[in-house]
């Protein structure tokens, strides 16, 4: 087809790993663990695995279809499909485009925090001294340490969206390292890719294996694991838990970004993609369980570790307050003397009462975070109360260096192949192209290394993709099912395998996934609705005294307009390319008919 | 005569004790906590060990204050409890009743601070002196901060691999087209055709062999 021979993966297990290292990504390890933890804990397998059957494999398997009967980028595919749905692709690059230009910055923060961790004593253990060195810096001590080392010291933060900084110079070199990094790893196209991905797949599987014998050997480990994947059955009647579950597994499966369509644009015209694609989705789907196990035992450990030192300054409180001998009140009997205490010295117990913290192990347990807090300021707290803290925060952040990389791989290739099927851009090399396009996100990327660029981030990750995705993939299947038609779907199919898909696929494909999605879609537009202006937590250094940062804020007009573009500027993709082509068939036609005359 | 100095002994006695006492304004609270500390080795805290206070507040005094000839007896304690802490107050050796000014005290605490504490096998957190913060130690700034360093290395190894990817991918092309080119000149004294299948092919390669 064409001039050009397309390249082509060496072999196919370069094809499924690639798949692999791009859905295994940072949402199996930040988002899966949270959602389990609110909605029941083990029981949330059961949404999870029903919503993987029904909307996650035969949306994977659709779009790798596509991608290799046409062997062509996304915009390529979907005008060869329908001509006027040509922007069903375009769509899928300008989300892909948005995503490329902040997702990198979390690689930047992983560069930031692995090359922090070569010190003998880990930066964001301690709070740094203030300036008569009488103690910890105020701002550190109304946090804890970690939050200051990352909100203060990594990102520099603005108290809100409002007020800009300059650039933050280590962010802005560890954001430079993280585009060479991907340049380096793209520059060929799919002969340098193909070989990283074995790296970039396998990788992170040693390092949870390594990091759940860890795990399990902490104190208080199983405190996590058993309180979490307890399951909470009564969870399962909460319409909220079956949307998330679908959600989760239709962003983590990375559908809509155009990445499937390209990745499986370059394999050979037979591969026998369906079991690849089953394999792949039970592979995601394994990891993000695994990824969770390893991540409560942590939680646990963390947990444990707080409710221990909770134990020790109360108990210290109390020595200190009645005089009493060291040895008497051990950790294990102090809520005995508390009551103890309360009825022999009641004046004087109500003097310390506010003082006293009640320390309880599954309120510690109970904290829920996700997304950049969990990676950056939970792990790093369990991380740095571990003995040899240096070797576990190393592996730790390469690990996470690693799914990142491999999911900006696949993003940035959604990108590139459709450019690279443009004639006016055939003539330039692959090396060329794919500078530019590094060159360019990175510009347009140092935006986010500035003093209030952790909200931008923030913006753009939460409006950014997920609306557009939802859309772009609702028209991908009712385009294959309706419009192409589910017959010549499958005629391609049994073109490249040799059978044709069987009913289980016909159905999901025409019937049950376009019915989730529609829901899932309707569902999102009344919370954003429903959620009145949308909000953002600030990091307000003014009102550190009275601890009551992160604090909800709106956003500002141009914050808002902003979201409103984001939103707008990748779904509008798919009416303007149907306008833009439909005018230019009518001026075309009219000449046609005109000339028999 | 025996009973006078025996009064005047219980006299001062009671002085000394009522010059210190707990919330005294010019007196400090010290708190110990051995067990913390040093876990099974902890010392039993005794008379001795009380002694050993005093005399090293003593020599603080001596060396950090106005130079003049602290003794043991100068040091007053006061209010000991089981936790192990206790008040103390210093007179001045030139008269038995004038406390030392609370400052003073302070300074030559500070100052020697160390060495009070190393004396006892403590660090600043088991041996408090309450309302005297411990001057925390400055930490070490090195000249270049080490990630920087770490960076520097990952950076420098990332540049070269990309330099070598470009040569590598701009010799290769200029070997091909070297080549190519002598192959075309070869092949023109033969037929045509083929000449036009080798140069739809040699065409065909470049591309593949670019990436």
């Amino acid at each position: 087809m064409g001039k050009e021979a397309r390249q082509n993966w060496d072999n196919p297990v370069q094809f499924v790993l690639a798949c692999v290292s791009y859905a295994v990504g940072l949402g199996n390890v930040w988002r899966f663990p949270y959602l389990c933890q609110m909605h029941g804990g083990g029981g949330f397998l059961i949404p999870y695995l029903i919503m993987l059957v029904l909307e996650g494999i035969p949306l994977f398997y659709m779009e790798l279809a596509i991608g290799q009967k046409m062997s062509l980028g996304s915009i390529g595919a979907w005008t060869a499909i329908n001509p006027y749905l040509g922007g069903i692709g375009v769509a899928s690059v300008v989300t892909s485009m948005y995503l490329c230009l902040y997702y990198n910055i979390i690689n930047a923060w992983s560069f930031w925090y692995l090359f922090h961790s070569f010190q003998s004593v880990l930066p964001w253990a301690e709070c740094p001294l203030n300036s008569n060195r009488t103690g910890p810096i105020e701002e550190c001590e109304t946090g804890t340490s970690t939050e200051y080392f990352f909100y203060r010291e990594t990102l520099n933060i603005s108290s809100s969206i409002e007020e800009n900084g300059g650039i933050h110079m280590g962010q802005a070199l560890c954001l430079l390292l993280a585009w060479v990094i991907t340049y380096l790893f793209i520059a060929r196209g799919v002969k340098s890719t193909g070989k990283v991905v074995y790296f970039t797949a396998i990788f992170p599987y040693v390092v949870l294996f390594i990091y759940l014998i860890r795990g399990f050997t902490l104190h208080g480990a199983f405190n996590g694991v058993a309180y979490m994947f307890t399951p909470k059955l009564e969870q399962l009647a909460n319409p909220t838990t079956w949307i998330n579950a679908a959600t989760q597994i239709f962003f983590s499966l990375g559908l809509g970004f155009g990445t499937l369509i390209a990745f499986a644009s370059y394999n050979q015209y037979n591969n026998n993609f369906e079991r690849q694609a089953i394999i792949v989705s039970f592979i995601n789907c394994g990891t993000s369980i695994f990824a969770s196990v390893v991540t409560f035992s942590i939680y646990g450990f963390k947990a444990t570790v707080n409710y221990e030192n909770c134990l020790e300054r109360t108990r210290l409180l109390l020595l200190n307050t009645f005089n009493l001998a060291e040895d008497s009140v051990s950790m294990d009997n102090v809520f005995e003397w508390i009551e103890k205490l309360n009825t022999t010295y009641p004046q004087q117990f109500a003097e310390i009462a506010h003082k006293l913290e009640g320390c309880d192990l599954e309120s510690e347990l109970d904290t829920a975070v996700e997304g950049t807090g969990l990676a950056f300021i939970v792990y790093s707290e369990a991380i740095m109360n571990m003995p040899v803290s240096q070797l576990w925060s190393v592996l730790y952040f390469l690990m996470l260096l690693l799914l990142g990389m491999g999911s900006m791989l696949g993003n940035i290739m959604a990108i590139i192949t459709p450019l690279r099927d443009f004639k006016l851009l055939s003539h330039i090399s692959d090396e060329l192209l794919n500078g530019l396009v590094c060159v360019f996100c990175l510009l347009l990327g140092l935006g986010f290394t500035t003093t209030s660029g952790n909200y931008w981030f923030t913006m753009f990750n939460d409006y950014g993709a997920n609306f557009s995705l939802l859309f772009v993939v609702l028209a991908e299947v009712i385009t294959v099912s309706y419009i192409y038609g589910i017959k010549r779907f499958e005629k391609d199919i049994e073109d490249m395998l040799g059978h044709r898909p069987n009913w289980y696929w016909k159905i999901m494909w025409a019937g049950v996934s376009p019915l989730l999605l529609i829901t899932l879609f309707i569902v999102y537009i009344v919370n954003y609705i429903q959620g009145g202006t949308p909000t953002y937590q600030a990091w307000n250094k003014e009102l550190v005294s009275w601890g009551s940062f992160p604090l909800l804020t709106d956003y500002p007009v141009f914050g808002q307009l902003f979201i409103a573009l984001l939103l707008v500027s990748s779904v509008s993709c798919v009416p303007l390319t149907a306008l833009y082509v439909y005018c230019r068939e009518r001026k075309r036609r009219p000449a046609h008919t005109g000339s028999p005359e | 005569m025996l009973w006078k100095v025996l009064l005047l002994l219980g006299l001062s006695s009671a002085w000394a004790q009522k010059l210190c006492s707990p919330g005294a304004s010019d007196g400090y609270k010290v708190r110990l906590s051995i067990n913390s500390a040093l876990g099974d080795q902890a010392y039993v805290w005794n008379e001795n060990e009380m002694f050993l206070f005093r005399a090293t507040l003593a020599f603080a005094m001596r060396t950090y204050s106005d130079g003049q000839e602290y003794d043991v007896a100068n040091v007053v304690v006061c209010d000991e409890t089981p936790r192990v802490s206790f008040w103390f107050v210093v007179t001045s050796p030139l008269d038995a009743s004038l406390l030392v000014d609370k400052r003073r005290v302070e300074e030559a605490v500070r100052k020697s601070r160390s060495r009070i504490n190393s004396a006892f096998l403590l660090t600043d957190d088991t041996l408090e002196f309450i309302g005297i913060p411990p001057t925390l130690e400055a930490p070490v700034a090195p000249d270049t901060p080490p990630w920087l360093i770490a960076f520097g290395v990952v950076m420098g190894g990332v540049g070269a691999g990309i330099v070598v990817l470009l040569v590598s991918s701009v010799v290769q092309k200029i070997r091909k087209k070297r080549d190519g080119e002598e192959e075309t000149g070869g092949k023109t004294e033969n037929e045509a055709a083929s000449d036009a299948i080798y140069n739809m092919s040699f065409s065909d390669d470049e591309p593949v062999t670019q990436m």
